[in-house]
């Protein structure tokens, strides 16, 4: 199988993250979440972005099940709305 | 890697990498089962969703990172359901074990919340908590390039 991943986890006292990156990884992840860009500043705690994050991904989630239940359907269907559609349709094998 | 200075890398491929993959695994849904039609919508819809899911993860660099490599191994044992001796075998995982992963505590309640994401990004369960957000920039990067890519195909399906 795969080898193992890095030991770091291992040694954890000699090769802790620092807290420069933890921050670093904070607002990395603040920018990436449209509900905290907006609040440019820094007075976002960490939990509240990682809380905003939980949030976050869990609407992709239920984003990728409702393009999937539309895709579905729209793969199914034999409604001849348009060249483009039918292109798409026959190249995905439908 | 080296302690000193790690290089925390969140880039991601560019959105047609992921379409290629969504759409090779799209057409390879129907020519896998030739002779089993999944007609019943709630199989489709399933097996799109597994799809989108599995090309992300392969899009995103398959086994390089840590989310897509646990995601990728939690589809194919699905796939797998069948195998019945993998439950006498102590199956051997690279989680690191809870008491281990403690160690590198940040505040409670900055782990609280690391907590609920750790459920939500595949592989967190094992990951400490610098680590697992590094591994979240990522996933979200890549999940939002997924939802794109669906929603340019709807979009093209969906023309007037």
């Amino acid at each position: 199988m795969s080898s193992r991943r890095s030991s770091r986890s291992r040694q954890s006292g000699s090769s802790r993250i620092s807290d420069d990156q933890i921050s670093d990884l904070v607002s990395k992840l603040q920018h990436l979440i449209p509900e905290l860009r907006r609040r440019r500043s820094d007075k976002v705690s960490a939990s509240k972005v990682l809380q905003e994050t939980c949030n976050y991904i869990r609407n992709l989630h239920r984003e990728v099940d409702d393009l999937s239940d539309r895709l579905s359907e729209l793969l199914a269907s034999t409604d001849d709305n348009s060249a483009e559609a039918a292109i798409i349709r026959s190249l995905l094998n439908y | 890697m080296a302690s000193a200075d790690k290089l925390i890398n969140t880039d991601v491929p560019e959105k047609d990498v992921f379409a290629l993959h969504f759409l090779r695994s799209l057409s390879n849904l129907r020519t896998q089962n030739p002779l089993n039609s999944p007609d019943k919508s709630i199989d489709r819809v399933r097996k799109i969703k597994k799809a989108a899911y599995v090309s992300m993860a392969r899009a995103a660099g398959g086994n390089s990172r840590l989310w897509s490599r646990a995601l990728l191994r939690r589809a194919a044992k699905d796939d797998n359901k069948s195998v019945r001796f993998s439950r006498r075998k102590r199956k051997v995982t690279w989680k690191i074990s809870s008491k281990r992963r403690r160690s590198n505590q940040r505040a409670p309640v900055v782990e609280e919340a690391a907590e609920r994401l750790r459920n939500l990004v595949p592989g967190g369960g094992g990951m400490e908590t610098s680590k697992l957000m590094e591994e979240t920039a990522h996933y979200i990067k890549c999940l939002s390039m997924q939802v794109k890519v669906m929603q340019c195909l709807v979009d093209g399906l969906s023309q007037k």
